[in-house]
């Protein structure tokens, strides 16, 4: 019964080991290889041209600032419509509660493309196709929900009690927000906003289908390569755009901790504590 | 009257952009699906396009691959899911430590990559040269690239349902590892008491308090594959795909003519999409999903 923890660790590690990153090995090997040919499990010839190639194209970082700014712009407008919403829901007696959650998470359960390829010729009548603006609007649909969710949740553990006590020591309702209820939320919004870039990120129809190819976000420039092109500098995009997003969500995750840390020692210092 | 209209007014922002970008759109299309085109001179509705779908040949065969990759991914997912959350839960109750938590977040690293990158790695796994094929040479299984089976881009799916499976098992142990972790220590020492194996263990407790919340994962993932567009655009073949590709395909054939036709697909995915969520949502109520048991 004692050998069980230590066999059964063993076989996790191999499992998940296999399962999560020995598929990462193709992509790797593939990035840097230079005629990988059939039965070498390992490339004979390494090269960097495929890595060079992405890196030094200029329409590489294009699509990464693309991506990250529509991102960045549709999560803002999340959180500006998530925040009230999300406040009015928890808090106050709402009539036909069901139907503004069904309304708001209906994104969830039906594919967004399908009412963007039923907008599509509004969207071209107003000239809203091949514009960053009108991809940031085809975004907004899918990613709110989330957005939508998290601070809710935020808001279930806030007591009112909190912004009366501040009313009760004079604080406007600018102050009593932003000193009281954000840094509440605050974990919420992070979490709502990595979920909003991520799905931000990932898509690729809607894009292409407002966008027209004239919005190049980084799947639409790493669609054609995937779909039989060269498959070094396929794989070689593959690993920035995995890491691209990977990285933005650990960059919001440090920037949490390392307002928490701000907080913190702004406290202390009011307090007299020395650092 | 401030007062009462005040929640209104919050929540205003929110599902005005809803209903005018989503719900606008749908309207919008089932317009189009009806063959209402103001702009070439078409204002009367009809259910032509309806029709037509409904007796093609490559609409029915579109909607039982649809089905089937997307019974077979969730399928797939739940199994691996569920095997791995109940594997960490056994872990974190032997140890005790911090560990499974390290574990923990790297089996979650598949749901932050891109779908687009998730299927091309599963094209450099699979495919006949691909490095599966190239591990089975070299340990003498095969002796030519045509003996491995063609698993990407072939009509049954399986390139899909693999790429699905490995992005949407991390999911499904997401969703039962913290109803497992309810599971208190003293349970597993009382069915020790009463002369329980390990393998009872999980069958009378573990199980049945796994139930709903794999029920409803399962039925997400389900859901999710039903309607995504990338994976089998990028993983399937051009005949038969499945209904999201197919829409895609008739959309943008050239001819106005099929755009009816392809709005008429999107709007049987949504009606389905909306039946299916509707019994997700009645099951997660039911069950009480997030504690476990009723």
């Amino acid at each position: 019964m004692k050998k069980h923890p230590r066999f059964l660790s063993l076989f996790l590690f191999i499992g998940v080991f296999i399962f999560v990153i020995v598929p990462f090995v193709p992509l790797i090997l593939t990035s840097l290889s230079f005629g990988w040919r059939w039965p070498d499990v390992v490339p004979q010839a390494w090269s960097l041209r495929a890595w060079e190639y992405v890196m030094n194209d200029g329409r590489t970082w294009q699509a990464v600032g693309i991506s990250l700014w529509i991102a960045l712009i549709v999560t803002t407008i999340n959180i500006i419509l998530a925040v009230p919403a999300a406040n009015a829901m928890m808090r106050y007696p709402v009539r036909g509660r069901w139907l503004f959650e069904a309304i708001i998470f209906a994104p969830i359960i039906i594919p967004p493309f399908i009412s963007v390829m039923g907008i599509h010729l509004t969207f071209l009548r107003l000239g809203l196709t091949e514009t960053v603006f009108g991809v940031v609007l085809a975004h907004i649909a899918p990613t709110l929900p989330y957005m939508f969710r998290a601070v809710m949740i935020s808001y279930q553990t806030l007591s009112t009690d909190w912004e009366d006590q501040a009313r009760m020591l004079g604080a406007g309702a600018m102050p009593r927000f932003f000193h009281v209820v954000l840094p509440h939320l605050l974990p919420g919004i992070v979490a709502g906003a990595s979920l909003s870039v991520l799905i931000s990120l990932s898509q690729y129809l809607i894009t292409f289908i407002i966008g027209a190819g004239q919005v190049v976000t980084l799947p639409i420039l790493l669609f054609p390569f995937i779909s039989g092109g060269d498959p070094g500098i396929a794989s070689a995009y593959s690993l920035l755009y995995a890491a691209i997003a990977i990285l933005a969500l650990i960059v919001m995750d440090a920037a949490l901790k390392r307002y928490y840390q701000m907080n913190k020692a702004a406290q202390n210092q009011a307090k007299g504590v020395k650092p | 009257m401030w007062r009462k209209s005040k929640p209104y007014l919050l929540l205003l922002p929110a599902t005005a952009a809803i209903i005018l970008l989503f719900f606008g759109g749908i309207f919008d299309g089932l317009l189009k699906s009806f063959g209402y085109f103001p702009a070439i001179g078409q204002t009367e509705l009809n259910l032509a396009a309806y029709d037509r779908l409904l007796s093609s040949e490559a609409f029915w065969e579109s909607l039982t691959l649809t089905l089937r990759v997307a019974a077979l991914s969730s399928l797939l997912s739940a199994i691996i899911g569920a095997l791995v959350a109940i594997a960490l839960f056994f872990l974190n109750d032997a140890m005790k430590t911090t560990s499974p938590k390290a574990w923990h977040r790297l089996f979650q690293l598949p749901l932050t990559i891109p779908h687009l990158v998730a299927g091309y790695i599963i094209v450099l796994l699979f495919m006949q040269s691909g490095f599966v094929s190239r591990i089975l040479a070299a340990i003498g299984w095969i002796d030519d690239i045509a003996d491995f089976p063609v698993l990407v881009n072939d009509p049954f799916g399986w390139g899909i349902i693999f790429t699905y499976a490995w992005k949407e098992a991390p999911f499904v142990a997401l969703m039962l590892y913290p109803v497992l972790s309810r599971i208190h220590g003293s349970w597993r020492e009382v069915s020790r008491v009463f002369g329980a194996g390990n393998w009872q263990f999980i069958r009378e407790v573990v199980m049945p308090v796994m139930m709903p919340a794999w029920t409803v994962a399962t039925f997400i993932v389900f859901v999710f594959t039903f309607s995504a567009f990338e994976v089998p655009y990028l993983l399937g073949v051009t005949y038969p795909s499945v209904l999201p590709v197919y829409s895609y395909q008739l959309y943008t054939s050239g001819t106005l003519a099929d755009r009816p036709e392809a709005l008429a697909v999107n709007m049987i995915l949504a009606a389905i999409t909306i039946l299916l969520g509707l019994v997700a949502y009645y099951f997660s109520k039911r069950w009480n999903v997030l504690k476990g048991w009723g």
